[in-house]
């Protein structure tokens, strides 16, 4: 299961239509997929969904999911660390209107070399060639190539690459 | 001794989770924005106030007055915040209401400089605290660690 959260103060509706986006190619998987939307003003038609969750609600969804996609707020990221959980983080931005500075883009600088945390610069989406099934999640390692866009599923996945991650993203 | 732990909610509480190990024998009382406290704290009392961001700055006189309310009823030793609007609002009617020890901790997300209310938080703050070394000063802010 795929956790996509943008935590618990502001909506990010960017974050959510960009994952949407991938979840429409899911086909019969897309109830793999859960976003908290928060009080965006997007509701995804391709990924279950819920506005908010209750703290130990938050930690039990991501206790349970394979990957969390969230924004660079520092709830998601400890969380998701406490449970052991590879989290893909796309950083609001002040100038969008989606938060008052740009903290997270800092935050997103700190973080992008720790293990198991990956940052999206960009919210573009590569369409898939066909849907595949699900990876396995990956185990947390020291070190790895850092992805800067996230791609779909239609890309290749090596969950015995070394070091192995959920998803191979563009390296542009 | 009573600490008042008063902070927002997501990343703000998250982190001031793995510091209330520090407290520990202490009597905790805990204000927040959420409808109510984690459950796993057990029979606490706790206070929702409103949330206020830059973005609706007219909440404030509203939140103050709850906080007088709560600060008036509890009168503690020390209000401990990691931020962000509504715990420096609490370290602002803690330390003018009761005289209260204030202890502010910027948060661990703000990496290359203070938040704006960590920076407002400075006359009001007995300790005035960062998570990163680096933007420590020897006038302060100081630099205790950091939860990560």
């Amino acid at each position: 299961m795929i956790f996509v959260t943008v935590g618990s103060m502001f909506p990010f509706d960017r974050l959510i239509a960009a994952m949407d986006q991938w979840a429409a190619g899911l086909g019969q998987s897309r109830g793999e997929v859960l976003a908290q939307i928060g009080a965006g003003s997007l509701e995804p038609c391709h990924m279950r969904w819920v506005r908010r969750l209750e703290r130990a609600e938050f930690a039990r969804t991501v206790a349970g999911a394979d990957l969390v996609v969230a924004h660079a707020g520092m709830g998601s990221v400890i969380t998701a660390g406490e449970y052991g959980k590879p989290i893909v983080l796309l950083p609001r931005r002040a100038a969008a209107g989606e938060h008052t500075n740009d903290h997270q883009i800092d935050t997103a600088g700190w973080l992008r070399r720790r293990p198991g945390i990956y940052v999206a610069d960009a919210e573009q989406i590569s369409a898939p060639a066909s849907p595949r099934p699900w990876p396995a999640a990956p185990r947390a390692r020291a070190s790895g190539p850092r992805p800067r866009r996230i791609s779909s599923p239609g890309c290749a996945v090596s969950p015995s690459a070394d070091p192995p991650l959920a998803y191979r993203c563009d390296p542009g | 001794m009573k600490v008042m732990v008063a902070c927002s909610a997501g990343g703000h509480w998250v982190q001031m989770r793995r510091i209330l190990p520090a407290f520990d024998g202490m009597e905790l009382v805990f204000v927040g924005v959420e409808p109510k406290l984690d459950g796993d704290l057990g029979a606490v009392r706790y206070y929702q106030v409103g949330n206020v961001t830059r973005k609706n700055p007219l909440a404030v006189p509203g939140i103050l007055g709850r906080l007088v309310t709560v600060l008036w009823s509890e009168r503690p030793d020390m209000v401990v915040t990691t931020g962000a609007a509504p715990g420096l609002l609490a370290l602002v009617v803690g330390k003018v209401l009761c005289r209260s020890r204030t202890v502010w901790i910027n948060s661990i997300a703000n990496t290359e400089k203070l938040s704006l209310s960590g920076r407002m938080a400075r006359p009001v703050s007995d300790a005035w605290l960062v998570q990163w070394e680096h933007l420590s000063r020897p006038e302060g802010p100081h630099f205790w660690g950091a939860v990560l």
